[in-house]
Order: structure tokens, then sequence, then C-alpha cells
């Protein structure tokens, strides 16, 4: 599935170590969904969400 | 075990692992010097032989106990990937190695072997689940 979590961490500056202490995972977990390798679970996916205040539809995309 | 930074989840099955370990290790020095020794029978004897594999089954419901509390859905989903690797690995040689038993002269496997070996498969296992999603 493909995202934009890349794009909203570099907006925020925040670095994949600092996305993984605000949604209490590991760096290997961000870098994973980051690079489409897993798909987050629900939970996690509102958690991204909410963190970047914005709609899971807005993060994550299931289009080519 | 694809270990992650400051997982609690992990420092507590490393050291239920160890503790398991340890107690299994106390059962079974003593156990060995009880057959050696005094040689015992019937039920006492069952029930001797079978006690330094509780913690053995211990360290079986460690894993399940890491699976249930590990938060990170990524690190489990590995973890559970890397098992069913080692189960399978397990099941593969077991099977071929009946077969070879029942048809061939190979020595016959050790009971007591598959454990480690089953471990042994997990090991491979994480490493090639590690390297796909490193």
């Amino acid at each position: 599935m493909k995202n934009r979590l890349r794009v909203l961490r570099a907006e925020r500056e925040w670095s994949q170590a600092d996305l993984a202490e605000r949604l209490e995972v590991s760096r290997q977990s961000v870098n994973a969904i980051e690079t489409g390798k897993f798909d987050p679970s629900l939970p996690l996916a509102f958690k991204l969400a909410r963190l970047f205040e914005t709609t899971i539809e807005a993060i994550f995309s299931d289009e080519g | 075990m694809i270990c992650s930074t400051n997982n609690p989840a992990q420092k507590r099955f490393f050291s239920r692992f160890a503790v398991a370990m340890l107690v299994y290790a106390a059962l079974l020095v003593p156990t060995i010097a009880i057959f050696v020794h005094y040689r015992p029978s019937g039920l006492l004897a069952y029930g001797l032989a079978i006690l330094p594999a509780l913690p053995i089954l211990g360290m079986l419901v460690v894993v399940g106990l890491y699976l249930a509390e590990e938060k990170d859905e990524f690190i489990r989903n590995m973890q559970i990937q890397a098992l069913l690797g080692g189960i399978g690995g397990t099941l593969a040689l077991v099977s071929v190695w009946g077969f070879l038993e029942n048809f061939t002269q190979v020595p016959r496997l050790e009971l007591l072997l598959v454990y480690p070996a089953f471990w042994g498969f997990v090991g491979l296992s994480t490493a090639v689940v590690w390297l796909r999603n490193r």
C-alpha cells in the first residue's frame, strides 16, 4: 500500500526514530510502513492519522 | 529473536527464558543423578523423567506470553513468521527423517534433538525474515 509518511515526516523534520517514539513502535516498524513492506493495523493507522492531524485516506492509498 | 531497542516485552521474554533454562538445568542434573544412583521404577520413574521437560514446556509458554505482550505489530509479525519457519522446518525434518528411517539405514533420530532443532530452524528463519525486511 502506498503512503505519504515520508513526506509528512519530512514536513515536520522528524526522523524515523522520532516518529517511532511518538507512535511507541520500533524504528524498523516505521521504515517498513514507509517503504510499503508492512501495512499497519487499523489502530496504528488511526494513531498515525491523529499524530499528523489528518485522515487515514490522506496518508494511505490503495491505488496503483 | 529480532531485537528492537528498549522493548519491554523482549526484556521480559529474555528474563523469563533465562529463568526457564536455569530451572531446566537445575532439574536435569539431579534427575540424571537419581536415575544413575537409585534406579527408580514405576510411577516415580515416570514422574522424575517428565520433570526436566516441564521447564521446556515453560519456554513455549514464555514465547506465547511474549507474542501476547509484544505491542509492536511489525516486530510481532516478523517473530511469528520466524516461529512458523521454525515449526515448518522441524516438521519437514522429522517427516523426511521418518521416511528415511523406515526405508533406509539412517540412524534413529533422537527425539530429544527435535526441540533444539526447532530453535535452530527458528534462528535460520529469523535471519531470512530479517534480511527480507531490513
